[in-house]
């Protein structure tokens, strides 16, 4: 395993004030994710895994802590920087799909590509490409709701992918579908790793299917890291 | 995000919810459009009265008055104009310069003066045909009346002492619809005038009652030349005569009380003269030089910046009014963003992850609520000039029953038309700040677990 520390995380810490209470979601958590690899997350409910997307993801700031990608230090970035980032970086995936209802599956998977600024035919050629990617180009024109919950997650990674980002990040990606779907979702994602050379950080339940395809299990418990195993050296 | 993108998502989302961007934009609608049409009333005054002085060339004339005992001392500009009661004109002050026919020829050898007239007016009964009615004549040269615009016929000329313009509602009064029958008609003008003669007060004692004024009544007759269209001078006149019939007919003069308590003999100095200038430029000099002899003036066109302050105030007062209606309808657009706002929290979510910043999620609502002013822009100036249009009509068609000519009360200038549009974005731009602010602080972990 080439451990270049591609993602980085030092003494990250996040507190999540509710008035005068204080909840520690993650607490001191260092680890380091190679460029390439898959990882898997795992962790009893509120063992601060979703707490950790979220900061690796950009979408959060840690309370203190730092994190690094690629060598840049994230945790500092303004509000803007991070949007850019999540942008142009980061694909993620979520276990409730997280599509815009209103959206055809093609604008769906086009819209990080609005924000972007890419011309409207080139958004729609290369989100036609990614549907045809995960085997959806018949149902380009359908909205979420006409689609069966492992369509809407393959419409979410073609929309995670539409950026060419160097990190995927999928929360509980199989948590909302039924084993043999969880399966093909898995055997997706662990392509996009293996073939795309994607950094996959993974949060599932589904620990045995996980082993199957992660270089790396990381196991956290109240919010620190309680496990770390090497499961594959190379990517 | 491209600017086509913003617009294209500001539309398809406004036409998601079609119901509620009707109800919000009619809103806009109904309130740019009574803006619009207060404001283009404003306009509408406005012009009407400086198109109308500038058609009778109102700019290029002066009031003269004696400055002895003058009679309409509110329009003196002159500090120096000492105070005190009037004391019965000319006749107070026998040094004082005289507002007579001599002043008449010689006041229009002064460079840059047209004409001059006395600004005289008298009470009479016309009669045409077997119909007669209370009028007002007033005393008009033949050079001043040309300009003015004649439904039917034509003004009098100088060799023409019989020669009257009666005015299209005295017609109408007088039973005439058609102006074109009045021209050439005869008609008889009956003046009044205070007689305190022995014979006259002789008959008041032995009438017993049926003459109970000592009023004498002189008739004089004349042939209708034209029927003017609308009054100058404020509409006073019902009928026009040259200076030369009027200097040979007893009268009581209007603008004197005085009058009444003198014979007519005695009123041979007129109260105030108009002098015509040949352009606006003249009326300067030739103000100095009449006050220089001795005479109070006052020239319309001095009085330009008062009336555009009153223009100003006008349309202050009437987009006050006007704004009562677009205060509602932005807070119906606050209303209706913060509303989508909501429904699509998540949305917002969704958006912030995949990389839209705080500035791309503002700027779709902020022109999601721009293309809201715009629609209402444009249809409220379209429902603004058709309102307005209606009313024109409907007023027109009761003034025409007063012989009224037919005026465009409303004005709509093209500033008027994009500063209506461009007010609207404006104003529902200003009105989104808030609820985009609130969209573009959602937070994407808080928003992304909202169901």
């Amino acid at each position: 395993m080439s451990d270049d520390g591609f993602i980085e995380t030092t003494d990250l810490t996040k507190v999540y004030k509710f008035g005068a209470v204080e909840v520690v979601a993650l607490h001191g958590v260092t680890l380091s994710i190679s460029r390439g690899h898959l990882v898997g997350v795992t962790g009893a409910s509120g063992s601060g895994k979703s707490t950790l997307m979220n900061l690796l993801g950009g979408l959060d700031t840690p309370s203190s802590g730092s994190i690094r990608v690629a060598g840049r230090l994230i945790s500092d970035l303004s509000k803007r920087e991070l949007a850019l980032y999540r942008r142009n970086m980061v694909g993620m995936i979520f276990q409730s799909f997280n599509l815009v209802n209103a959206y055809t599956a093609l604008e769906n998977v086009a819209l990080p590509l609005l924000f972007a600024g890419v011309a409207k035919k080139e958004r729609q050629r290369r989100a036609a490409e990614l549907l045809h990617a995960v085997g959806l180009e018949a149902r380009e024109g359908h909205r979420p709701t006409e689609l069966s919950g492992g369509e809407q997650q393959r419409v979410a990674i073609a929309r995670a992918l539409v950026n060419q980002p160097q990190i995927l990040l999928a929360d509980e990606p199989t948590g909302n579908l039924d084993s043999k779907t969880s399966r093909q979702i898995v055997e997706t994602l662990a392509d996009l790793n293996r073939n795309r050379g994607l950094t996959v950080v993974m949060i599932s339940h589904e620990q045995d299917l996980l082993r199957e395809f992660a270089h790396v299990m990381i196991r956290l418990q109240d919010g620190a890291v309680a496990d770390r195993k090497v499961l594959r050296q190379n990517p | 995000m491209r600017i086509a993108d913003y617009i294209e998502q500001a539309c398809g989302n406004l036409w998601k919810k079609k119901l509620r961007t009707f109800l919000t934009t009619s809103g806009v609608v109904i309130g740019i459009g009574a803006l619009v049409c207060m404001f283009a009333f404003g306009q509408g005054v406005q012009r009407n009265v400086t198109e109308q002085f500038n058609k009778l060339d109102l700019f290029n004339y002066i009031n003269v008055y004696a400055r002895g005992g003058d009679r309409r001392r509110e329009h003196s500009h002159d500090p120096d104009e000492e105070g005190g009661p009037p004391v019965g004109g000319t006749v107070a002050d026998a040094n004082a310069p005289r507002l007579d026919s001599r002043f008449l020829e010689e006041v229009q050898k002064i460079e840059g003066v047209e004409a001059a007239f006395p600004e005289l007016r008298f009470p009479a009964q016309i009669r045409l045909g077997d119909k007669e009615q209370f009028a007002l004549v007033q005393v008009l040269s033949a050079a001043i009346c040309r300009p003015m615009p004649l439904r039917a016929g034509r003004c009098y000329e100088v060799n023409e002492p019989k020669g009257l313009i009666i005015s299209e509602s005295l017609l109408r009064r007088l039973s005439v619809n058609e102006p074109s029958e009045a021209i050439g008609r005869p008609i008889e003008t009956a003046t009044l005038t205070l007689d305190f003669s022995l014979a006259t007060l002789w008959r008041m004692v032995t009438s017993r009652g049926d003459q109970a004024l000592p009023i004498a009544r002189e008739s004089h007759r004349f042939v209708i030349t034209g029927v003017a269209e609308r009054m100058p001078f404020g509409g006073m006149g019902d009928a026009y005569i040259q200076p030369e019939a009027a200097a040979g007919m007893r009268k009581l003069s209007l603008t004197s009380i005085w009058d009444f308590f003198q014979p007519a003999s005695a009123t041979t100095n007129y109260p105030s003269i108009t002098v015509k200038v040949r352009s606006p430029k003249d009326v300067a000099p030739v103000k100095k030089e009449l006050e220089s002899r001795g005479f109070r003036t006052w020239a319309l066109v001095e009085q330009l910046d008062e009336m555009r302050i009153g223009f100003l105030i006008m349309d202050m007062v009437l987009i006050a009014v006007g704004m009562i209606g677009v205060t509602v309808a932005s807070l119906g657009i606050v209303n209706t963003m913060v509303m989508s706002i909501l429904e699509r929290y998540r949305e917002i979510g969704i958006m912030k992850a995949v990389g839209a910043t705080d500035g791309d999620v503002q700027r779709i609502f902020l022109f999601e609520s721009g293309a809201i002013g715009l629609l209402g822009g444009v249809f409220g100036l379209v429902l603004g000039w058709a309102v307005s249009a209606i009313i024109n009509e409907v007023v027109n068609a009761l003034m025409s029953r007063q012989a009224a000519p037919r005026m465009e009360y409303f004005s709509f200038p093209w500033w008027l038309c994009l500063g209506a549009i461009a007010f609207s974005i404006l104003v529902s731009l200003a009105a989104g700040i808030f609820p985009t602010r609130r969209a573009a602080r959602v937070d994407p972990v808080v928003a992304l677990r909202h169901d």
